[in-house]
């Protein structure tokens, strides 16, 4: 059993589309990302992304970059989003939260405690953008002997990219949760200036896939998405969600309002 | 996992999945080259009529005297652009254009591959970019100028600590971008697999020759066999033809900067913890959540906070033994071989020869060592003015 699972199963039934943001943990500090994300499951955010700040994160544009390197600097650790995801459910925080992070980090705890403690503290899904297909097999083993031991199950995102082509089917056999589509080449918050393919992509992979399909990487309003309504089945925002978050002090009601419209638009699509 | 991207439990492909299909066609590519004698025919027509090569063996003779054993250098410094570098910026270059790139991007942090590589972009008439951390711009103004006379855009990197760990991942993250016409040169054994493999089969040629010139003048194989290690391109190349012959010690030499127990230093094989950096799995300094420390050395060319995953490799295996030596020890080495033999190493070179002056008294004078020089000095003449004022340097 996931989370994830059963909330993008209940969305299908009620044919709604899923909305997904991206927070990174422990910025400014660790009560706020808290809040943020309480905020956000009030109004209605189907799945949060919690980024975990590291040194050289290679897959990010400046603006995740720079809330990753000012995370780090007010202290934010993984084992400190540990704490903060178990009293997040603790406190009854129901919503899927996945973890976005990189393999170094995941590494460097221990592959057995880290997979181990994921499934302690109610991580129901890992996207690691530096391990692709080929190199997985070491985390999903540690993932699957955690999981056999307990109801809830951490599992792993498969993402893809406008240039996967032959390689989307091998990609998506086993995948669980959704898939995340990148839409763009390149790192997170470009302008939205999709993949000129990107609609032959998006069907190709939602042709494939027998899980639903998101996609990220530079979407700001429901609008952006109109044109690919039909061949997604949600949306993510993670670096203009941060902007917005900084513009606005990280006010957990900026959050609620931003969330609640960008869904409400989502399904009036 | 693809098995023959790993060196033992080293090396890998952590990449986006956006460049996996791209890591593919560049393997493919790279085979088919390098199996191709016409290719690898016009690799070496460049080496010889661009670079200036074979670079010789040279016996110094004052300084196998004072230490008690035989020294060689081999003489890398006297390659066009003065280093190493540049025989894998042209093999590169060239497979770059064998496969229809009209760009290429790198990443630099003293500049020397920079400037190698914006030579061979400006000789295969190819658009260059090259990406340089805003503290290296700074203290390496003459680098900069050089890539810019040489027709190639220096971007300054602002992120993270400003420095070649950082100018790598914008490197990366543009390649993400544009891989579908822009070949990424990478200019140290590292990154994802095929890149260690490509660096140590276009730096092979170092080994190759100093084998045969040993050969020639000793009739039988070197017992030592030494290389300074920052990614680890001129060592892999240096080591390349010695690896099956076990008689023959591998030494490579780290940047111990102000001292290994300081933790200002640059042995990421010394205290490094296995880890995953710039597309590869390998040792890295890190910190205890994980992150990525800032390496130190006086020797921007060491200055890195990893390794190629090859040498870590060899490391565990046993086949090579990895040492350090601190800022002053390199330091000293250079001014006494400038003195002894009339040669400016470069400060990443003196290294080694420091270390090869320890080695030496464990040595008979019948025995001999091949140290690689891998570039000349003239690059650093400001920060040794600095070193020696006392001024310490900027890192």
């Amino acid at each position: 059993m996931n989370r994830i699972e059963q909330a993008l199963a209940g969305l299908q039934e009620k044919k709604e589309k899923a909305f997904i943001t991206y927070i990174t943990a422990g910025l400014p500090d660790y009560g706020k990302t808290k809040a943020i994300i309480k905020a956000q499951e009030q109004a209605g955010t189907d799945i949060i992304e919690l980024g975990i700040p590291f040194s050289d994160p290679v897959a990010d544009g400046p603006v995740i970059q720079a809330a990753s390197y000012d995370a780090i600097l007010g202290g934010a650790t993984l084992e400190k989003t540990f704490t903060c995801m178990k009293e997040l459910r603790q406190e009854g925080v129901k919503l899927p939260i996945v973890f976005m992070m990189y393999y170094n980090t995941v590494l460097h705890y221990g592959m057995t405690a880290f997979a181990e403690k994921c499934r302690a503290c109610g991580v129901d899904g890992l996207i690691i953008p530096d391990l692709p297909f080929e190199e997985q097999e070491e985390l999903q083993n540690a993932l699957d002997e955690s999981n056999a031991k307990a109801e809830q199950e951490t599992i792993l995102i498969q993402l893809v990219s406008p240039v996967s082509k032959n390689r989307v089917p091998m990609i998506l056999e086993n995948a669980r949760g959704f898939v995340y589509c990148v839409s763009s080449m390149g790192v997170t918050g470009q302008e939205a200036s999709f993949h000129r393919e990107v609609m032959g992509y998006l069907a190709n992979v939602k042709e494939i896939s027998k899980i639903p399909v998101m996609m990220g990487f530079g979407i700001r309003t429901a609008e952006d998405v109109a044109p690919m309504k039909d061949v997604i089945d949600g949306a993510i925002v993670g670096t203009h969600f941060i902007n917005l978050m900084r513009e606005h002090a990280f006010s957990p009601e900026a959050a609620a309002e931003y969330c609640s419209t960008f869904k409400r638009e989502l399904n009036a699509l | 996992m693809n098995k023959k991207a790993y060196y033992g439990e080293f090396g890998g492909q952590y990449v986006a999945e956006s460049l996996m299909n791209t890591l593919e066609e560049l393997d493919r590519a790279f085979e088919e080259a390098i199996h191709d004698p016409a290719f690898m025919e016009e690799y070496h027509r460049y080496l010889r009529q661009y670079v200036g090569r074979e670079t010789p063996l040279y016996l110094a003779e004052r300084l196998s005297e004072k230490y008690g054993t035989k020294i060689y250098l081999k003489r890398e410094d006297l390659n066009h652009t003065g280093a190493h570098k540049i025989n894998n910026v042209i093999g590169q270059i060239l497979l770059a254009k064998r496969m229809g790139k009209k760009k290429v991007i790198a990443e630099t942090g003293a500049g020397q591959h920079g400037v190698a590589t914006a030579t061979g972009a400006a000789l295969f008439d190819m658009e260059c970019t090259v990406y340089m951390g805003k503290e290296d711009i700074e203290r390496q103004k003459l680098n900069v100028m050089r890539m810019e006379m040489l027709g190639a855009k220096v971007v300054s990197v602002e992120s993270g600590s400003n420095t070649l760990k950082d100018a790598t991942n914008e490197a990366i993250r543009t390649w993400a971008k544009t891989a579908e016409d822009t070949f990424y040169v990478i200019g140290s054994a590292v990154g994802p697999y095929p890149y260690p493999k490509m660096v140590k089969e276009f730096q092979s040629v170092i080994s190759k020759e100093a084998k045969r010139q040993h050969m020639e003048v000793e009739g039988r194989n070197p017992d030592v066999v030494m290389a300074c290690v920052g990614g680890g391109s001129n060592s892999i190349g240096m080591f390349a033809e010695f690896i099956e012959e076990k008689d023959v010690e591998l030494i490579g030499v780290e940047a111990a900067g102000l001292g290994i127990e300081t933790g200002k230093h640059a042995s990421a094989m010394a205290l490094g913890e296995p880890g995953v950096l710039h597309g590869m799995r390998s040792y890295l300094l890190q910190d205890t959540d994980g992150n990525i420390q800032l390496a130190h050395s006086i020797s921007a060319g060491l200055d890195y906070p990893g390794v190629g995953p090859e040498h870590a490799y060899l490391r565990d295996s046993g086949r090579a033994t990895y040492v350090s030596i601190t800022d002053k020890e390199a330091m000293d080495a250079l001014l006494e071989l400038c003195k002894l033999e009339g040669i400016i190493p470069a400060i990443e070179s003196a290294h080694a020869v420091a270390y090869a002056m320890k080695k030496a008294k464990e040595m008979t004078k019948d025995m001999s060592m091949i140290v690689c020089l891998s570039g000349r000095g003239d690059k650093d003449v400001n920060t040794i003015s600095d070193y020696l004022a006392g001024k310490g340097y900027l890192n």
